[in-house]
């Protein structure tokens, strides 16, 4: 089962950005399944790192885009990216401090946290931007 | 005591710069030429002798040229050096052989010179040969001159004679 | 003397120069980081100058000396000054282009693929030398008498004339006013080709600074302006191409050479002035240099989001048309002709995290021969030999004054550039316990030596330029030194002073 799974609403309408968004969605659901099908810390840290890296590029692209629309709400959203990366740092700091994680929890905060993101910010977001012509995606 | 010491070394800086600037924009003077000194200047540009004289052609010759360039005489552009001689109170100061200019020695040929001399009263004589003969120089000037300490006295060509200034 | 031994002996000169006037202006404000900028400033005011000189100036030989006695004395308060300023602004151009010339090569910072400032420069001193040598022509006195005689038979020992130029000045019948106006129109339209090249000169320098910070503008400004009026320029007297003009105020900014030309033939200067402007442009390839590999994309991990090329100092890195059929617009595309291996980039580069564990690490854009991978397991094992609980790690770049890595304390990584390193890495080595504070050793600060390496640092360090530091370091455990080559005692405490005031276990500082 996945953890998350794709909704329309995610869309923001560029192409770039939203197959960003299924591909990190794809990465946190198979840490999901990582953490369920083996106990290696590791394994789990290796994965995080990836995310991490995913994301931190992630959110520079959907903020060079903010940037080139002048997006009003841009500094609030920058915010909201820097303290999701410090979220995710924190995460993994304590899981290797601890030498274990707690597969529960780690999911509800992995999911809360995008969806919190998505419904607010992105969707903000989604709403602003004035919407291209059909992409290819 | 540190701020004063700041400023002290940012205007001491300037004023290195500015004094340096200032100065060597117009000091120490050069000595071009010595006050005392007369300069005497020659300057001459002159077409010599074609080394062949041009030949009459004949009116077959000039028809079977190409339209465009049918000339009535065919002269082959290459002149003959031209030679210079500078008398000063009788002796030689000045001895050239000027080769034509041009990529196939066709042009004038030039001579600049330059140099300092006594003031006072001096006998100049100036020696010119554009011909093929060397018996005989084919233009020719001599003059008494006075020459003024710290002016120029020029010696020019015009093509037909010499000119002293 | 050795090439070599030669540019460390300018290097030491400068280093001392630096410091002093570092004292005197401060590090933003020195003169000697802003030599460039200066050149242009100085252009801007003589050109200014000169505009209003232009109003005032008759270009007929006949009247040209009185329109400028007039400007020097009848209008003396503006005219006048207008006319020293513009003397001895372009007396300064010089000046800076000189030492600026000097220290670029003592930095060897023209070589490989920095060539083309260098390169461009060498016609631009040409044309300055051009513009100043026509300018004083102009006022038609006895120094220009002088220039315009020597200068013409300069020319003619040149096999290009068919008559000497020089007959144009032999004696008063023989002077025409045509070759004046030629003078004129060469003095005006000289600079403005000028400024064209100026602007080619710095084209391969993103943002390039063409100001000097605004105390230095006011400052030499009013240096300048000082002088013109405390020391007004006056001209020599009227030419008269009949008297000799024995003794001539030389300006030896420009016309240091001209002497020579009574001591050796004018064919002669010509090869020294030809032969030295041809070994100049030659130098970037000598001898030649093993090329630094440009940096590297890897499509796989770039999504295009362009911070890479933001930071590239040197304009090497554009965004394009993805080629890979994945569905982000753009991809980094590096110019190999352009880049000059500062490694800035992978500094900016969102993938480059050392918290990925999938070996090898592959960012989107680094160094080749000096891969985040690599940099990670220096750090790692660097790390290892470190112990006590004052263990510092020092990310220091190469051309920063030196922090010998001392004993099991103190572990220095050595980088092209400090812009070179992800901040993550920083969050990296406290987080993991690898040392107990981390340095960041830069060149000094308006001195980077691949222009913004420090700036971007400083900012990213600040959370002011992306990639943003992580709010979790702790500041206490991060100290930041930006010192000259040189100066290898500040660096030594630095450190020292760094590890003094790092918390230890219990939070308090170690006395």
């Amino acid at each position: 089962m996945k953890l998350i799974e794709w909704q329309e609403e995610f869309s923001l309408g560029i192409a770039s950005v939203d197959h960003e968004h299924r591909e990190l969605i794809e990465l946190i659901n198979s840490l999901h399944d990582t953490m369920r099908e083996s106990s290696s810390t590791a394994a789990v840290l290796e994965t995080l790192g990836e995310i991490y890296a995913q994301i931190a590029s992630h959110f520079a692209l959907e903020e060079k885009h903010m940037r080139e629309h002048r997006y009003p709400a841009f500094n609030e959203h920058k915010q909201d990216h820097e303290a999701l990366l410090d979220d995710l740092r924190d995460i993994m700091d304590e899981i290797e401090a601890d030498g274990w994680f707690d597969e529960a929890r780690l999911s509800q905060d992995m999911r809360r946290w995008f969806n919190e993101h998505f419904s607010t910010h992105d969707a903000r977001l989604h709403s602003m931007l004035p919407h291209p012509t059909a992409e290819e995606s | 005591m540190i701020r004063g010491l700041r400023l002290a070394v940012a205007v001491a800086a300037y004023a290195v710069f500015a004094v340096a600037i200032g100065y060597l924009s117009a000091s120490p003077v050069y000595h071009y030429g010595s006050a005392d000194m007369a300069v005497l200047k020659l300057s001459l540009d002159h077409a010599a002798e074609r080394v062949e004289p041009c030949v009459r052609l004949t009116p077959a010759e000039v028809a079977a040229l190409p339209p465009d360039i049918r000339q009535p005489a065919h002269c082959e552009r290459q002149r003959i050096p031209l030679r210079l001689q500078l008398d000063v109170d009788g002796m030689t100061v000045i001895d050239i052989v000027a080769q034509p200019s041009g990529l196939w020695d066709d042009g004038p040929a030039s001579v600049y010179e330059r140099f300092e001399i006594e003031p006072g009263t001096h006998s100049i004589t100036v020696r010119l040969r554009d011909g093929k003969d060397t018996t005989q120089w084919d233009y020719v000037r001599s003059d008494d001159v006075v020459l003024a300490a710290g002016r120029y006295f020029t010696i020019t060509f015009d093509g037909t004679e010499f000119r002293f200034r | 003397m050795e090439a070599r031994s030669v540019k460390v002996l300018l290097r030491r000169v400068f280093e001392r120069a630096e410091a002093v006037f570092d004292v005197g202006f401060g590090r933003r404000d020195n003169p000697i980081t802003n030599l460039g900028a200066l050149g242009w400033f100085f252009y801007w005011i003589c050109a200014a100058s000169g505009v209003y000189l232009y109003i005032f100036f008759d270009t007929g030989i006949v009247d040209a000396y009185a329109s400028v006695e007039y400007m020097t004395n009848e209008q003396w308060y503006a005219a006048g000054i207008m006319r020293s300023l513009h003397r001895y602004t372009s007396d300064a151009l010089v000046v800076v282009a000189v030492i600026h010339l000097l220290r670029e090569y003592s930095l060897d910072r023209f070589r490989g693929k920095l060539f083309f400032a260098w390169l461009t420069g060498v016609p631009l001193l040409a044309f300055i030398y051009i513009c100043g040598i026509s300018g004083y022509w102009l006022v038609w006195d006895k120094l220009a008498q002088y220039i315009a005689v020597s200068t013409s038979e300069w020319l003619d020992a040149l096999p290009v004339f068919s008559e000497p130029i020089a007959n144009n000045f032999f004696n008063s019948t023989t002077l025409g006013g045509r070759f004046f106006t030629l003078m004129v129109f060469i003095h005006i339209f000289v600079p403005l080709f000028m400024l064209l090249l100026m602007w080619v000169h710095v084209q391969r320098h993103a943002a390039a600074r063409v100001n000097p910070t605004r105390n230095l503008m006011i400052g030499t400004g009013l240096a300048t302006l000082l002088l013109s009026i405390v020391y007004p320029a006056t001209s020599q007297g009227p030419a008269d191409l009949d008297v000799v003009p024995v003794t001539v105020g030389l300006d030896w900014y420009y016309l240091a050479l001209y002497p020579l030309l009574e001591v050796i033939p004018g064919g002669w200067l010509w090869v020294i002035v030809a032969g030295g402007a041809l070994l100049l442009m030659l130098l970037p390839w000598m001898p030649p240099q093993a090329p630094r590999p440009a940096a590297i994309v890897s499509l796989e991990n770039c999504n295009g989001c362009g911070r890479c090329v933001d930071d590239c100092p040197y304009s090497a890195i554009r965004l394009a048309p993805r080629s890979d059929g994945k569905s982000f617009e753009t991809e980094a595309v590096v110019n190999d002709g352009l880049c000059v291996s500062c490694g800035i980039c992978a500094g900016a580069c969102p993938t480059a995290t050392p918290f990925r564990r999938a070996k090898p690490i592959e960012p989107g854009i680094q160094l080749p021969n000096h891969d985040i991978s690599e940099l990670r397991d220096e750090v790692l094992q660097l790390g290892q030999q470190l112990t006590g609980n004052q263990r510092l790690m020092v990310f220091a770049c190469r051309q920063t004054a030196a922090v010998p890595a001392t004993d099991t304390e103190t572990a220095v990584v050595s980088l092209p550039c400090v812009g070179m390193l992800p901040p993550p890495f920083i969050d990296f080595v406290l987080s993991r316990g690898i040392a107990d504070g981390v340095m960041i050793a830069g060149c000094a600060e308006g001195d980077c030596y691949y222009r913004f390496g420090g700036d971007w640092t400083r900012e990213r360090l600040a959370r002011r330029r992306d990639p943003y530091l992580r709010r979790r370091v702790p500041s206490d455990r991060l100290a930041e030194s930006w010192l000259p080559a040189g100066s290898e005692a500040r660096a030594q405490a630095a450190v020292a002073e760094f590890r003094r005031s790092l918390p230890t276990v219990d939070g308090s500082e170690d006395d």
